[in-house]
């Protein structure tokens, strides 16, 4: 009489523990900023919930970052934006993933993917598109000039997720930006240092990319482009520090034309889900905004590089 | 009569937690291995090393060091000797002797990158044993994850491919130096390079590490 009984309670309990699993009751698998020192750390965390309406593919004789004929990103609307104020003593700055009107769907999560980043300029400098702000391809007809005040102020303003052809797994459309644009203090080329993300290895100089290899674990990649390539204070295969003078912000592009400033990106291998729930492991871009506020933050205060 | 329900309670407590249990331990196994590397002879006794607190699944590695036979060595021989014993992985090169001549490898240990040079570009081969796991409400918007979680993005340069073996991660890039260079403008370039990515070289921490003795 009891054995059926006793094996309905062990299904039961089985079917409870799966279902337990699955909805995190029995602790999910690690997260950023739970781990050891070194790890991403998330703050709000919010996701985007719906497509959003894409413009077409930014080209336009400046600030143009792909060639005309690169495939289209998916339609999509704007996302409800979740904005946050920024922390007391920061300075001004639009929250992750608020972009610029009808410029994308911005990646909304919090997470600082580079906890100990050395802000990657040894001046001020200012965040925002260079695409969609004066002067560039889509920017505003009333203000042509890159010059244009409105780039050298704050406010900065992530465009990680800005409507783009290249693969951005993070963005809602698959496709965005992969980068962070930063402008340099001034609208002067080959004037402005840019700086060594982290301590590592000069891994690889193209004609305008330059790829610096961290050391310490988990050996983010950062990719700077556009900086004045035959001025260069680094080679491939140099060991540098953090902060250490890598090259001048400018606007080399291979012949095409963009304007004067850095494509910064931040690059690891991760372990995710797929949006069909598929578990999978890739080496992709991941959202600099964050880790350049807080390093912003830091070289405000007078932190050193370390 | 209450000493067969505590039995039953006690028997489905220990189901609840060897459900728990073999759950929560699924996002942590070693990721997928070619089959025809697993079907290679063993060479190392899997009880011996089971699975590699690395999460790196040493027993393919070394079947497919076995597979590369004299290719290895002989695609590696231009790279920095101390830097491939330094390296604590499966190094994974493609076999062609045109592109590994000349490549550099820079190694901290855990992780590998080689630089290689075509004519107009550049190729950059990782491996990795470490991934950072994403926060759960971010979901990966990808067009298709192949065989071994091949995946395949497009770069402002070029293109990036990465893809998980022998519990590695690995990525295979190609850098054009002009952005309109069909190589870097479609996939089938750095497809080519993944499929042809088949050689495995192994210095002393390597072997160490698989249980083949330095």
């Amino acid at each position: 009489m009891r054995a059926p009984l006793v094996i309905l309670i062990l299904i039961l309990l089985a079917v409870l523990a799966l279902v337990g699993y699955n909805s995190g009751w029995f602790g999910s698998p690690p997260v950023p900023g739970a781990g050891p020192p070194g790890t991403p750390t998330a703050s709000g965390a919010t996701t985007p919930s719906g497509p959003a309406a894409e413009p077409e593919e930014p080209v336009g004789d400046g600030g143009v970052e792909q060639l005309p004929d690169e495939a289209q990103p998916q339609p999509a609307a704007d996302p409800a934006k979740t904005p946050d104020a920024p922390s007391a003593g920061s300075f001004g700055h639009f929250p992750a993933g608020d972009l610029i009107a009808k410029s994308g769907s911005g990646y909304l999560d919090r997470t600082v993917w580079s906890p100990d980043l050395c802000f990657p300029f040894a001046e001020a400098a200012f965040a925002n598109s260079q695409v969609y702000g004066a002067g560039g391809g889509m920017g505003p007809k009333d203000k042509p000039s890159q010059c244009d005040s409105s780039n050298y102020s704050l406010p900065w303003r992530d465009n990680f997720c800005e409507s783009r052809g290249y693969a951005s797994p993070l963005c809602v459309s698959g496709k965005g930006h992969q980068g962070q644009d930063i402008r340099p203090a001034t609208c002067k080329k080959d004037l402005h240092w840019v700086v060594a993300a982290e301590a590592g290895i000069i891994t690889d100089v193209g004609t305008y990319t330059v790829t610096l290899t961290g050391a310490a674990p988990p050996h983010r990649v950062y990719r700077y482009l556009h900086m004045r390539m035959n001025q260069l204070a680094v080679k491939e295969g140099d060991s540098v520090q953090a902060g250490a003078n890598l090259g001048k912000a400018s606007n080399d592009f291979g012949g095409t034309p963009t304007t004067i400033h850095m494509h910064f990106e931040i690059r690891s291998g991760v372990a995710g889900t797929s949006t069909d729930g598929k578990a999978v492991k890739l080496h992709t871009f991941l959202p600099p905004y964050q880790s350049l506020v807080a390093a912003y933050d830091r070289k405000r205060a007078g932190q050193a590089c370390h | 009569m209450r000493s067969p329900s505590i039995r039953a309670l006690i028997a489905a407590g220990a189901a609840l937690t060897c459900v728990t249990a073999s759950a929560q331990t699924t996002p942590t196994r070693p990721a997928l291995t070619r089959p025809g590397v697993l079907a290679a002879p063993a060479t190392v006794d899997p009880g011996a090393r089971p699975p590699s607190p690395d999460g790196i699944d040493w027993r393919g590695a070394v079947g497919g060091l076995r597979q590369s036979g004299n290719t290895g060595p002989g695609l590696g021989r231009g790279l920095d000797p101390a830097a491939v014993d330094k390296t604590k992985l499966p190094i994974l090169l493609p076999a062609d002797a045109d592109l590994m001549g000349g490549a550099r490898l820079y190694s901290f240990g855990d992780y590998y990158s080689i630089t290689a040079n075509l004519s107009g570009a550049r190729v950059s081969l990782t491996g990795a044993a470490e991934t950072t796991p994403l926060p759960a409400g971010s979901k990966l918007n990808l067009p298709a994850v192949g065989p071994e979680q091949l995946v395949v993005q497009r770069t402002v340069d070029g293109q990036l491919a990465s893809f998980v073996r022998y519990g590695v991660l690995y990525t295979v890039e190609l850098r054009c130096d002009a952005p309109s260079d069909a190589r870097c403008r479609t996939e089938g370039f750095v497809r080519g390079l993944v499929a042809k990515s088949t050689v495995v070289v192994m210095g002393k921490a390597a072997r160490q590490a698989a249980g083949l003795g330095a």
